[in-house]
């Protein structure tokens, strides 16, 4: 199983690399314009290019960036001159962070409020789940940012405004930086996540074993934290795999929005910078993680229903 | 109770956010706390909201933007300055005297001064600087003039030039004249991180994407300065959230170009200072068209645009009333401006009238402009697109990034496009931008993007770049502004002197800016946001 998936997880990088390579180098837009400046000669440029190999095909180049990738090295920034992965590797625990914290957000909200909405389908705390998720789904991240902005740091001054602490420096600023942005990033997911819990917890109680337990005299809340809520997570626990690509997108706003130097933000900057080298190693960073979350999304499927652990 | 104050907290911003077309500043280059008269404290730390990152500090290798000069000038320093009234004036040079030719300048350094890696700055360091820019291939256009650089003594340094360049001075403020150690140029890599001059920062962390620090130089060879102990420049590149912050007290200063937060944070005089950009400083808002491609190869078409277009429409619309409408590439306030009743009016009936006449002989006018995907540029483009269709021009937009748009306009791939500049202090400053010397044919790289090829305006350009006597100098530069009023490459907007930096009430010393002989330099220049010394600065207890 675990070498299906390494294949799985080769082949998806193959794809998305080739493709992401070819899109970018489709871009319009010279790099040695964003290096050289519009003041350099065109002798300059066409040394800089032979420099950078860009006057090679693009599949020879294509060729030459995939054996690097499998010796390690993702190559330089044409820009900051900087290695690929040491830019990467210096921003990835700013997004890791901010996924991780808002992901923690919405399912320590959206779990609790999708149980209450159940218990009483139709009822009031559920109408207002319901009216309350569709105001989250529909209002912009770069929105709500900025009248959290406004309120909490602006306002009220609960909270830094923009700016990152890492954790190393102080823990404490680091928890105040990193939860305006993660609370907007997880209100989206928030709504996603109720909704999702709450329809299957709702399916879930409609099952006999449940009507069993009920018939046995167990408490509701005993019901629905002990015996429906397990069963009912397949559906949310795929969602938070599959919803990582949207967090990842949701963090490129969100990391420009707070001033935060996390990956997002490093990939829109390189990307109109022509800094295609720093481009293709956040596309295989993003992949890669991307398959190992639902790889590891698979593995809890076996935790959570022990007949998928049998199968 | 906490809902409540939320909710309280909300009405009152979305109110204050109602009201935010309140009274306006002053139209003076300064409005808010003023600075004058009280002492400076030393110590304290600042922390300076910027809109965008660095790309290097290496004033050899990596292009310099202007956050980029905001970052690197506290740590590295340029051998000449630019006072108040716009003209040259020696920094770390102590004299830039030109021979009677003006084809050979002697550079004689300032005794004593030392890098802050305990380097000394000597002739033959400036030397090595001055040839490291003629090699390098950013700027080796701009040195394309200078032949050889020769030690006369231990602080003496020779340029020889191919011509004569009187401006030559006003080319060593920028990045091209900013002096760095040995092992700087030894190892441009590390420069391009860690920045060392001889300035009164010194360069203490760095994180890409997030902030530089930089603190007191203790052996800064300027006695007494600078007052802050410590700076902190925080990249927000988003720049409402930017201002936001400002409010909520995480940044002390910043600097925008949004004529809101100008009105706004200029209303609150007790809170906070606005410095606006002003003079040859400030940039100009224009339209650059394609001369060398149809429909603009006919100037019938490109006086048509000027006529349709209102300017004063952008300056009350787009700039809150800030901004002065231009004739020109230099401001009334600047001493090479000259009058001219021949740059195109706004008349409708004219520039349909115009339109017409060519579309009997060559058909439909129609072109596109290009523009970046930003708000704020597209509601010009589209106020223009509204204007020009009225004409009854066929206009549309097309958007392309940054990146794309100065390849397609240094390739002539383009028809109109947005343009702003005319920052330089010398109006020699946009001789390569102008001259047909570097206007290519389409397809090839043209540092003169609209392609004009004018021999009267070069003429006027050579003569402005070799003649050492001002009079003579500012006849031609008369010449090139009739010429440009007369050929119309350039669609002139506005004076943008919405560049600022806000700063809290105590954050003072913003703009000010003293050279080494007493005289006082140029507060802000640079263009989107402009940039100023940090020397001056302090942050005052009360």
């Amino acid at each position: 199983m675990i070498l299906r998936k390494v294949i799985r997880l080769l082949v998806v990088l193959g794809v998305v690399t080739f493709l992401s390579y070819v899109m970018l180098n489709l871009l319009p837009g010279d790099p040695t314009v964003q290096i050289l400046g519009m003041s350099a000669t065109e002798e300059a440029r066409e040394q800089l290019r032979q420099e950078m190999g860009l006057n090679s095909p693009l599949f020879v180049r294509y060729a030459d960036w995939l054996g690097g990738v499998v010796t390690g090295d993702l190559g330089t920034s044409y820009i900051t001159d900087i290695p690929v992965l040491e830019a990467l590797v210096d921003r990835l625990p700013v997004t890791l962070e901010l996924l991780v914290v808002a992901q923690v957000i919405s399912l320590a909200l959206a779990v609790p409020l999708a149980v209450a909405a159940a218990r009483r389908a139709g009822g009031a705390i559920d109408q207002a789940l319901t009216t309350l998720s569709f105001g989250m789904l529909s209002t912009p991240v770069f929105v709500l940012g900025v009248v959290l902005i406004l309120v909490f740091a602006v306002h009220l001054r609960m909270l830094p405004a923009t700016g990152w602490t890492p954790i190393s420096v102080d823990p404490y600023w680091n928890f105040l930086s990193v939860l305006l942005p993660s609370i907007t990033l997880a209100v989206g997911q928030l709504a996603v996540y109720s909704r999702l819990l709450r329809t299957d917890l709702i399916a879930t109680l409609q099952e006999d074993y449940i009507t069993l337990a009920r018939a046995r005299g167990l408490s509701p809340r005993r019901i629905l934290w002990r015996h429906a809520l397990r069963p009912s997570a397949i559906s949310l626990i795929t969602a938070i795999g599959l919803n990582l690509g949207g967090l990842i997108g949701g963090a490129v706003i969100i990391e420009t929005l707070f001033g935060l130097p996390g990956i997002g933000r490093l990939i829109v900057d390189s990307i109109f910078a022509r800094d295609y080298l720093t481009v293709q190693g956040g596309v295989v960073l993003i992949s890669v993680g991307y398959v190992l979350v639902n790889f590891a999304v698979d593995l809890v499927y076996a935790a959570v229903d022990p007949r998928i652990r049998r199968a | 109770m906490r809902r409540f104050k939320i909710f309280v907290a909300l009405a009152v911003s979305l109110a204050v956010a109602g009201c935010s077309a309140g009274p306006r500043p002053g139209t003076g280059a300064a409005s808010g706390p003023p600075s004058a008269g009280a002492s400076p404290v030393a110590g304290g730390r600042l922390v300076y909201g910027l809109s965008a990152d660095a790309a290097g500090f290496n004033p050899v290798t990596d292009q310099f933007a202007a956050q980029t000069y905001s970052m690197v000038s506290p740590i590295v320093e340029s051998l000449v300055g630019i006072g108040a009234d716009g003209e040259w004036k020696a920094n770390l040079a102590e004299s830039l005297t030109p021979n009677t030719d003006s084809d050979e300048w002697t550079i004689k350094i300032r005794p004593g001064i030392k890098f802050s890696n305990g380097d000394a700055l000597d002739a033959e360091v400036v030397k090595a600087n001055l040839e490291a820019q003629k090699a390098s291939p950013l700027t080796a256009t701009v040195f394309g003039p200078v032949k050889s650089v020769t030690v006369a003594d231990p602080l003496t340094v020779k340029v020889s030039l191919s011509q004569a360049w009187v401006a030559f001075p006003n080319y060593l403020v920028s990045q091209v004249g900013m002096m760095v150690p040995r092992a700087s140029l030894a190892d441009p890599k590390k420069a391009s991180r860690e920045p060392v001059g001889t300035g009164p920062f010194v360069f203490k962390e760095y994180t890409a994407g997030s902030r530089m620090v930089v603190a007191r130089n203790p052996a800064y060879w300027r006695t007494g300065l600078p007052y802050l102990d410590e700076i902190e420049f925080r990249i927000l590149p988003d720049s409402q959230t930017r201002a936001q912050t400002l409010e909520a007290g995480g940044i002390d200063a910043m600097g925008t170009t949004r004529d809101d937060d100008i009105t706004k944070f200029g209303a609150m005089k007790d809170a906070y200072g606005v410095r606006r950009v002003a003079g040859m400083g400030a940039p100009e808002y224009t339209f650059m068209l394609n001369t060398a491609k149809p429909p603009f190869d006919d100037i019938r078409v490109r006086k048509a645009l000027a006529h349709a277009t209102d300017r004063e429409a952008f300056a009350t619309t787009l700039r809150a009333g800030l901004t002065e409408v231009a004739d020109g590439p230099w401001s009334k306030d600047s001493k090479w401006y000259v009058p001219g009743a021949d740059y195109p009016a706004f008349d409708l009936a004219k520039a349909t009238a115009l339109i017409k006449e060519v579309e009997a002989e060559k058909g439909p006018i129609s072109f596109t402009v290009l523009s970046v995907p930003d708000p704020n540029t597209m509601q010009g483009i589209e106020l223009a697109q509204d204007m020009w269709r009225k004409a009854g021009a066929d206009v549309s937009i097309k958007q392309v990034d940054q990146a794309d748009l100065v390849n397609r306009a240094i390739v002539g791939d383009y028809e109109v496009s947005i343009s702003v500049g005319f920052t330089s202090a010398d109006p020699d400053g946009e001789y390569i931008r102008l001259h047909q010397s570097y206007a290519q044919d389409l397809g090839k790289i043209s540092l003169n993007a609209t392609r004009l090829k004018d021999t009267e305006l070069s003429n006027a350009l050579d003569s402005g770049r070799s003649n050492p006597q001002e009079e003579t100098r500012k006849q031609a530069y008369a010449v090139v502004q009739q010429r440009l009023r007369e050929l119309v490459p350039y669609i002139f907007i506005d004076h943008m002197t919405t560049g600022s930096v806000v700063y809290k009430s105590k954050v003072r010393g913003i703009g000010e800016h003293k050279l080494p002989d007493g005289s006082p330099g140029v507060p802000l220049t640079g263009t989107p946001t402009p940039y100023h010394p940090f020397t001056f600065v302090w942050l005052s207890p009360s």
